[in-house]
């Protein structure tokens, strides 16, 4: 990796390494002595590419990225949000099991600088699930889900495109100081907010500490995009159809009417 | 520009989770989870994602101060140490070495605690040394001692997860120990029953199997109602009673007196329910029981540890995985600093200062004269200064005035003091007190361990540099050893006071840095090759057989009257920790919860004409303080409750100093009270 890192010729390696017996994110410098490097635990690197970057204003990053990682950044990058000009994306393949795990339907990275592509994830038995339910079940579900939030607040604090400097849903009008769990309010309107942004990666099924299944609420919302709007998130030339509503053909005569 | 990820363990509860300090140019800026932590994996709760937030906060103290006309003002190191050296001094030689008492901390480090500790015994002549583990788990230390001969949680946090059945009583786990209560959330969705019995409404209880409410001050009541009912109909472990305890007989008498009838009468919990909840328990395979101050913060204490411990005995559930009792400890080093021997009867290891053999083997690992006779507790020393017969404290990293019950006692104790010297990160109420203030490392800011609840041994690691002139406590506490004149305290880091710790504390005599780098440690490891402890008692309890104890429902000290007809009862919320020096200086914690509030049922506040949010005077017989009511039917009719952690409506001005006569834990969870409109 550390090959690849000075091939690519950037001055900074945001990668993972063994540490005290775990697996920790490691920013290296040029020169600095790489340890060993480890691509199996699978961090949130866009998520903390984007912090690194509050910090680190010159120079370039090579950041070793997942499939769900690059469309990550190429969302961030679509924003003005991170510089592609400063950034090398070094491929990595999830296994497998990692593929199956998240029920990835996209796995695989544009350039694989290491591992090897796993077959994409076919059909998706939990969300399969869910949409055979009536509504009603369904939101049955949820909110016995949703019952169990303790409010961490580690779904938004570890997604990648999460990136508002202050999260107005961790504000008290969405999720009264009184409230544990903060009510539907707060992971509904977040669903909808991040629906064009979302790239599927499950850091916040994962990160959740009660297992609440965010990443089947987040394929419903990216198959609704796909079929409603032909939307995909993930690529930085797409525009979301969410920002251009009020653009393109006049409305029908009709929408004038209350 | 460098951006470093510092793997280190949380600073608020006991439960241990590590995750890295996210450090920008040596500057603490964020946290992120660590994914292969076996306590966290990769989560966290609110608490544990804000706490980089007050390492930068402006307030932190960062120059010794000493008290010149009445005002605390900046000196040097030297001053202030050779103040704190006199002071010390002069009152030992004018009221004897007992007259002061040593303050130790849940917040320091091993090392740190096992530095407190020496320096009282070896540095001042005194075995008055005591730390906040009096006011949280000192019950649970001395009731599991008695039954089983260890005093720390049976069992570990990972087997939550495989439990048949998770008992949990007195304690708010999802709100005081989210990560733990997570796991328990973990076991029910994986089909364990969850059985919360607590006076409170708390978010676990409200997605609970079953939720029992008792009357504060209620429980040996039921849990012997449990034990009554799982003998009645034959549920009882008979080979592991047999083989593995003693006085059955005993408890089998005292029990027959709790009939589900009658426990319904005392403690409200209908007697059909009580039946349910003790059949679920007494059939699972692996039963857990899981507990917190609800259970130890009462004036018989050591009576309700000792009570669980024979439910847990009368099914087997002890010695196996997913079992036993276990003590949520509340601090992120309580169980540590007991460990480290900061206790006024015991050195570390739990080996007691009154055995001529231990004694002889510390004045021999230390070079020098002991006291013999064991010292005082922390709520004890406080009643003392109020006499008189304590004239200095040293307090390290303790907030006495918010967290100890009655602070208007405490306050009139700490007045009566000639000397009072704090050593903490933060102005607390206790050091605008103090004639001399030392500025200390916070967690971020130097190395160590911390012993998690489940007896984890976890490396703290230095992220960023103290503020100003700020130090390590274990470097202040070196300084003060050697300007006391003692030898001993000669340390050039905190891994070679572990090692001294290693050799004389058996527990941890296989811990060192080198394997705490590489895995989790549990203690007891008493060598070098032990792979550490998971489950205690698997084939015997340490003192042999398990030990039940008959105990009798006892009403609490105060009982309510016409003039303080409510129960009050005092605990945490999920956003805040403790005395709130550290989360109410943290932004987001502080948004959350920002105003201190009493919950109040609404029939009561119908009674009384209060609306949500009206503010209200509480008081008792101690004091009065006002605040928001937060009216909920979380709390049970005639009980209110209000979390401890805001100092300008601070719960303690009203809470009781009744003691547990063996603990001498303070009655937290329990006094009348009264509520009217401010």
């Amino acid at each position: 990796m550390r090959l690849a890192f000075e091939e690519k010729g950037a001055d900074y390696l945001l990668a993972t390494r063994d540490e005290h017996g775990n697996v920790a994110p490691v920013l290296l410098k040029k020169g600095d002595e790489p340890g060993t490097l480890r691509v199996d635990v699978p961090y949130q690197m866009a998520m903390i590419l984007t912090k690194v970057n509050k910090f680190v204003k010159e120079g370039k990053i090579a950041v070793v990225a997942r499939r769900c990682d690059e469309r990550a950044i190429a969302e961030l990058v679509k924003r003005d949000l991170l510089d592609q000009s400063r950034l090398n994306l070094i491929g990595l393949a999830c296994s497998a099991e990692q593929v199956k795990e998240c029920r990835c339907t996209d796995p695989c990275p544009s350039v694989v600088d290491f591992g090897e592509c796993a077959e994409p994830s076919g059909d998706d038995a939990s969300v399969a699930r869910l949409l055979d339910m009536s509504l009603s079940d369904r939101l049955g579900f949820w909110i016995a889900q949703f019952r169990k939030c303790n409010k961490c607040f580690g779904c938004t604090l570890n997604c990648p495109v999460c990136f508002c400097d202050e999260c107005l849903l961790e504000d008290k009008t969405f999720t009264p100081e009184k409230g544990i769990p903060p009510g539907l309010a707060f992971h509904l309107i977040r669903a909808i907010h991040l629906a064009d942004k979302c790239v599927e990666c499950g850091e916040c099924e994962r990160s959740c500490p009660v297992d609440i299944p965010l990443l089947s609420l987040r394929k419903m919302v990216s198959q609704d995009m796909k079929e409603l709007f032909d939307y995909v998130s993930g690529d930085s030339e797409r525009r979301s159809p969410l920002l251009t509503t009020l653009e393109g053909d006049p409305m029908e005569d009709d929408a004038n009417v209350c | 520009m460098s951006v470093d990820h510092i793997l280190t363990t949380c600073p608020y509860c006991g439960t241990g989770c590590n995750f890295f300090l996210q450090v920008a140019n040596r500057r603490v800026v964020g946290v992120v989870p660590c994914k292969t932590d076996e306590t966290s994996k990769g989560s966290l709760c609110i608490k544990g994602y804000n706490a980089h937030a007050f390492v930068n906060h402006p307030d932190r103290l960062t120059h010794p101060m000493v008290k010149k006309g009445g005002q605390l003002t900046e000196t040097t190191w030297d001053e202030a140490i050779g103040k704190i050296v006199s002071e010390l001094k002069r009152v030992a030689s004018a009221y004897g070495t007992d007259s002061i008492m040593v303050l130790a901390s849940a917040k320091c480090t091993n090392e740190e605690n096992y530095l407190f500790q020496k320096l009282a015994r070896m540095a001042i002549g005194t075995n008055n040394v005591d730390h906040c583990a009096r006011l949280c788990h000192a019950s649970t230390v001395a009731g599991l001692l008695q039954s089983f001969g260890s005093g720390a949680m049976t069992n570990t946090i990972p087997e939550f997860e495989n439990a048949d059945c998770v008992l949990v009583t007195g304690s708010n786990t999802l709100e005081a120990h989210p990560l733990i209560g997570a796991r328990v959330l973990k076991a029910k969705e994986k089909g364990a029953k969850v059985v919360v019995v607590d006076p409170r409404d708390t978010p676990l209880s409200r997605v609970a199997t079953m939720s029992l409410r008792q009357q504060s001050g209620t429980d040996v009541a039921w849990i012997n109602g449990m034990i009554n009912v799982i003998i009645s109909e034959g549920l009882h472990d008979k080979e592991f009673v047999d083989s593995r305890t003693s006085g059955f007989d005993e408890l089998r008498e005292v029990v027959r007196g709790y009939p589900p009838e009658k426990v319904e009468e005392i403690a409200g919990i209908p007697k059909d329910d009580l039946v349910k909840a003790a059949r679920i328990y007494a059939s699972a395979e692996k039963a857990m029981i899981a507990y917190a101050m609800g259970i130890t913060q009462h004036s018989n204490g050591t009576n309700l540890v000792r009570a669980l411990a024979n439910l847990a005995m009368i099914t087997g559930n002890v010695g196996r995985e997913s079992t036993g009792v276990n003590p949520l400890r509340g601090q992120c080093n309580v169980q540590g600093a007991c460990d480290a021997g900061a206790l006024p009867n015991l050195y570390p290891g739990y080996q007691s200062v009154e055995d001529d053999e231990t004694h002889a083997k510390f004045e021999k690992a230390w070079g020098g004269k002991l006291p013999g006779k064991k010292g005082m507790t922390l709520t004890c020393a406080f009643n003392q200064a109020l006499t008189g017969d304590v004239k200095a404290m040293l307090i390290f990293g303790e907030n006495p005035m918010m967290s100890d019950p009655d602070t208007g006692h405490v306050e009139a104790a700490i007045s009566k003091l000639e000397f009072l010297a704090v050593v903490d990160i933060f102005p607390t109420e206790t050091a605008k007190l103090a004639d001399v203030v030392l500025p200390a490392a916070c967690y971020a800011e130097k190395d160590g361990t911390f012993t998690a609840t489940d007896r984890a041994i976890r490396a703290v690691r230095k992220a960023a540099d103290p503020p100003g002139d700020a130090r390590p406590d274990w470097k202040i506490a070196c300084d003060l050893g050697k300007k006391l004149g003692s030898e001993g305290f000669e340390f050039e880091s905190p891994e070679q006071i572990m090692v001294e710790m290693a050799a004389v504390a058996p527990i941890y005599g296989g811990v060192d840095y080198a394997r705490i780098e590489r895995e989790m440690v549990r203690w007891p490891c008493p060598t070098k090759d032990h792979p550490g402890t998971k489950v205690l008692h698997t084939e015997s309890f340490k003192i042999g057989k398990g030990v039940f104890a008959p105990v009798e429902h006892t009403p609490p000290a105060e009982e309510t009257s016409e003039d303080f007809p409510f129960i009050l009862t005092t605990g945490r919320n999920l956003f805040h920790f403790h005395t709130g020096t550290m989360t109410r200086r943290s932004v987001k914690l502080q948004r959350e919860a920002p105003n201190p509030y009493v919950e109040v049922n609404p029939v009561d506040a119908r009674a009384l004409g209060i609306s949500d949010d009206a503010s209200v005077r509480v008081s008792s017989r101690r004091g009065s303080i006002t605040l928001s009511a937060r009216v909920t039917p979380w709390i049970r009719p005639g009980t209110i409750f209000i979390p401890f952690h805001y100092v300008e409506a601070a719960a303690n001005r009203l809470t009781n100093n009744a003691l547990d006569p063996i603990a001498q834990i303070p009655e937290f969870k329990v006094c009348a009270a009264s509520v009217e409109k401010a």
